[in-house]
């Protein structure tokens, strides 16, 4: 994340040929670019594996167990085999075949509790900031107070009576505490722009308030709402890998966390079977760098100072 | 502005006490959510992972009496939130007849310490590199330096901890001794007391803990900084500093720093549930004897007050880390005043 | 206010040459402040006026050194007492501001640090050019004696900006103007934001304490009416350009600049209800401003000449200078009926 680069290229660095940058195309943004980069490469990756590795290999007992990738020993001497490129587990799970699966699921659960959330966050939002009164007050207790609960614990608990739970229901879980960050954006943005001059213009004239909503301010609050989505689901993701951790979360068909969680568990670290654990978090640490990468971008997209600032 | 129709002071008053009786509630709640009777299916539950559950009758004849089954439900929720609120959480299972208050009550000291420092270190290191880097005399170099520095920015700490535990823990070692332990808050066979070298062994085994938490989150506050700095930047008031000639690192403290610190209060308020949920991860993955182990040794072995207990708590001092920044906030920021307005 | 003294000193403060600031964009330089030169006299008080986006800001920021980016001085000189202010390097500058020159902002606005106190925001420019000061008790009473000469009340020595109304913030601000006795004070619009009547005091304020201190005093703003009343000579500037200088009442019984003419006419007057003369803004584009003279596109009395020469400035009379070839020797018939078209319009 060198912030500096973006400056550096300016050919002779006089004043002027600095300042065309700040002019061009905003969405020209090397963060989001390449943090859209890797998330679209990460992608491409899954769909290829998809195509052409057998994921069938992700179930356990498919394949021989506690195997090194290619070019490593294991702690028995064992060769890593090119039928297994990135090793397998102890329950003779592929590796390879395991990132295909796990990613998109891991991921998706992500994206469905940010959606969720995201959606209730846009209507009590708007509400907050509209309506105003009472029911503001009562949104931004409900936010403060859902913000201030660390979620995990809650989930926790919930994860601790319920019986084995699939994604979609992690997923729904999860969005339970992914709608107060953006609400709380979402209220401060509308608050903001119901007081600037074109709405006030709009009013005056006026225009209906769905109408002001629709035409005046959803377009241009668009990039702060894909920043928001984006960090909510940078959130969300992060909820599911906590409980993923935990142990909580699909057995048959891991995703990412849940392989990590495993790993653990069968001190995969003391028996340097770095494999095991260390690829899906490098791939992990890499989705949330690149949805950062995002996410930053589209601050910069969104405020121009920022971009100024660079 | 919006409606005020509450000031400053009942408002963060009134989040805190929502708070807790929001977690009480849902605790209370959801474990009646399971099918069944609740009791019995936890101690299914129990003897189904370990064959045989001591003490079972005992354990099921306190709890009982506890939630008091046969009452009618707002009975058993009243004499709940009582219970609660006296911060009697009833019996650990596993550990029967020791109390959720007793064990609870030795390890959040470990988790407000580890998670208290690892606060202290990255608000200040992030505030002050991001001040830099907005900054127009920072030299070059530091400004290539600061953003490398914050490469894991938004990894989750839990994950970090893994990569830190094996590297500093595993791969690199000295005298065929790796150069950071790799669990527990403090050297095995060693007595919590009140001894340098068991303060040394403390912040020895603290170490990389910390560092999860703070090299991932650091960076945040160092871009949120920055982009109030940004801010500050164009405002009238740094002109005039400009205009009066006062010495240039005066001006970035006492006017941008000073300034730009102000939402960066607000927003470490905001982030205190997440920074909990990272800590109890990254306490799990170390070992360490905090409340983040305590729950999960209450997962481990299906100890569900335990669990209820230990989440509570956690949620409470959440809640309290949040109120008191809250009310430290108008000492800092002289436009608002604890008697509202 | 009539018996106000008269300011006749030759001796010049601030010596403005050439002074070209330009703003940055994309699609090339835009012409802020045009090579305009002046001389602000020791005790003197000029006015800067002239529609908004003229350069009048601009120029005063230029003269501070305050330019913001993309804003940057092209090349000219500013000598403040014989120092050239664009040659000191950053800490002679630093030490060089506030004692050389000084600013009024607009107070009632953002210019104060919402978390420092009113004292503390004075004490930082006194203890930043004079050193630490250790006699808290003399400080004290040196700041009550700005607040006295400003009429501010000295209960808010301990009070922060948003405990105050903003004509108390404004007299803040010129308590901290003038407090290090600056050789020239520029006010940028330092009355615009109040309501009339705060105008009206605030402005007296300025030259009252002004002509105690006895510094020289550039007032940047719109207000004809306003600046007419306090100012010894005033410059008009029309899109980067200085088109005249005047001692004030020269200014408004005989503009000569037809420009300034059209600038007398537009203040509104109670005794004699005139039509509102609309005339639009400046018409051409800042990057690419027509050639010769730089009004000529809303001159009425514009030809062929204007197009191609730019006017110098011409000397009419001691310390009034006009840019128009109107006032050239060799177009005297031209002047003549031009002036004879305004007579009977």
């Amino acid at each position: 994340m060198a912030e500096n680069t973006s400056d550096a290229p300016v050919a002779g660095g006089t004043k002027e040929a600095g300042l065309l940058n700040r002019f061009d195309n905003p969405w020209l943004n090397w963060k989001f670019l390449t943090g859209a980069g890797i998330i679209g490469f990460i992608f491409f990756l899954i769909f290829l594996g998809n195509q052409l590795w057998d994921t069938e290999l992700a179930l356990a007992g498919a394949s021989p167990l506690n195997m090194p990738p290619v070019g490593f020993t294991n702690w028995r001497n064992q060769e890593g085999i090119p039928e297994h490129p990135l090793g397998t587990e102890n329950s003779g799970r592929d590796m390879l075949a395991l990132l295909i699966v796990g990613t998109p699921r891991t991921i998706g659960v992500g994206a469905i509790a940010a959606s969720v959330g995201m959606a209730v966050g846009i209507l009590l939002g708007f509400l907050a900031g509209f309506v105003g009164g009472w029911v503001d007050d009562v949104v931004r207790l409900a936010t403060d107070v859902t913000i201030t609960i660390p979620s995990l614990l809650v989930l926790i608990v919930i994860q601790a009576v319920l019986p084995r739970i699939d994604l979609l229901t992690m997923a729904l879980l999860i969005s339970m505490f992914a709608w107060a960050t953006p609400t709380r954006y979402i209220r401060a943005q509308v608050l903001s722009m119901r007081e600037s001059g074109y709405v006030q213009m709009a009013r005056l004239s006026g225009v209906p308030t769905r109408d002001i909503m629709y035409r005046e301010i959803m377009p241009n609050l668009l990039p702060y709402l894909a920043a928001s989505y984006i960090g909510n689901m940078t959130g969300a993701i992060l909820s599911a890998v906590g409980l993923e951790l935990l142990g909580f979360g699909p057995q048959r068909i891991p995703s990412l966390g849940v392989t990590i969680f495993w790993s653990i568990e069968a001190a995969a670290l003391l028996r340097n079977m770095w494999w095991w654990w260390g690829i899906p978090t490098v791939i992990l640490a890499v989705v949330f760098i690149a949805l950062l990468l995002i996410n930053l971008g589209l601050d910069e997209i969104a405020n121009p100072r920022l971009r100024k600032a660079n | 502005m919006g409606s005020f129709s509450l000031n400053y002071l009942l408002r963060r008053l009134l989040v805190f006490f929502l708070t807790v009786w929001v977690a009480a509630t849902l605790i209370f709640i959801i474990p009646r959510l399971a099918p069944g009777d609740p009791i019995q299916a936890m101690i299914a539950r129990m003897t189904q992972f370990e064959g045989y559950v001591e003490n079972a009758d005992l354990i099921i004849e306190a709890w009982r009496k506890r939630f008091g089954l046969d009452d009618p439900l707002y009975v058993q929720y009243f004499r709940f939130i009582g219970n609660t609120l006296r911060l009697d959480l009833g019996y650990s299972m596993a550990n029967f007849p020791a109390t959720v208050y007793e064990l609870v009550g030795r390890a959040l000291p470990w988790t407000i310490g580890l998670v208290g420092i690892a606060t202290f270190i990255f608000f200040t290191v992030g505030n002050l590199c991001g001040a830099l880097l907005a900054w127009y005399r920072t030299p070059k170099w530091l400004k290539v330096l600061i953003p490398m520095s914050m490469t894991f920015t938004s990894v989750p700490p839990a994950l970090f901890s893994l990569l830190l535990v094996y590297i500093f823990g595993f791969l690199i070692r000295v005298n065929n001794n790796p150069l950071f332990p790799q669990v527990g808050a403090y050297a095995r066979g060693m007595a919590p007391e009140f001894t340098l070298e068991f303060f040394g062994s403390v912040l020895y085994h603290g170490f990389l803990p910390a560092m999860s938490i703070v090299l991932v989150t650091f960076g945040f506050w160092a871009l949120g900084m920055r982009g109030m700095m940004v801010t500050i930047e164009g405002e009238d008031y740094m002109i005039l500093a400009q205009a009066k000639g006062l010495k240039p690192f005066y001006v970035l403290y006492r006017y941008m720093i000073r300034n730009a610190i102000l939402p960066q209060m607000t927003a470490l308020a905001v982030s205190i549930g997440t920074l909990i949920n990272g800590s109890v991860l990254v306490e799990i993955m170390f070992v360490y004897n905090g409340m983040g182990s305590l729950i999960y040794s209450g997962i481990a072995n299906q100890d569900f007050g335990l669990i209820q207990g230990t989440s509570f708590i956690l949620i409470v001092t959440s809640a309290l880390a949040v109120l008191i920044i809250d009310l430290t906030y108008p000492l800092i920021d002289p436009r608002i005043s604890l008697e509202g307005r | 206010m009539e018996e106000r003294k008269r300011h006749d000193s030759d001796r010049v403060v601030l010596k403005v040459e050439n002074l070209r600031i330009h703003y940055a964009t994309p699609q090339g330089d835009v012409i802020a402040v045009s090579d305009i030169s002046f001389n602000l006299y020791e005790g003197e008080t000029l006015g800067l006026v002239g529609e908004s986006g003229c350069g009048k800001s601009t120029t005063a920021y230029g003269i501070l050194q305050l330019v913001q980016p993309p804003g940057y001085i092209v090349h000219g000189s500013i000598e403040v007492d014989g120092t050239e202010v664009l040659n000191l390097e950053e800490e002679a500058l630093r030490k060089f501001r506030w004692t050389g020159l000084s600013l009024i902002p607009q107070g009632a606005m953002n210019s104060l640090n919402p978390t420092m106190r009113v004292k503390d925001q004075i004490i930082d420019v006194i203890e930043s050019h004079e050193g630490k000061q250790n006699d808290k008790e003399a400080l004290r009473e040196r700041i009550f004696e700005l607040f006295q000469n400003v009429g501010l009340p000295n209960r808010i020595y301990n009070m922060y900006p948003h405990e105050l109304s903003g004509g108390m913030k404004q007299r803040v601000c010129i308590a901290m103007g003038v407090a290090l006795h600056p050789t020239v004070v520029i006010a940028d619009e330092a009355t615009s934001a109040l309501d009339v009547v705060v105008q009206r005091i605030v402005a007296q304020t300025l030259v009252k304490v002004k002509d105690e201190i006895g510094v020289s005093l550039i007032v940047i703003g719109h207000d004809m009416g306003l600046l007419a009343q306090i100012v010894d000579r005033i410059a008009v500037m029309y899109a980067g350009k200085m088109v005249e200088i005047a001692p004030v009442e020269n200014v408004y019984a005989n503009p000569l600049h037809p420009y300034t003419q059209l600038l007398i006419d537009s203040i509104p007057s109670i005794k004699e209800r005139k039509p509102l003369k609309i005339t639009e803004g400046i018409t051409h584009d800042p990057r690419n401003p027509p050639s010769g003279c730089i009004f000529r596109l809303r001159c009425p009395f514009a030809w062929e000449h204007c197009a191609e020469f730019e006017p110098p400035p011409i000397t009419v009379e001691d310390k009034h200078e006009v840019a128009c070839h109107l006032f050239d020797q060799q177009f005297e018939e031209r002047r003549t009926n031009a002036l004879a078209t305004l007579a009977n319009p």
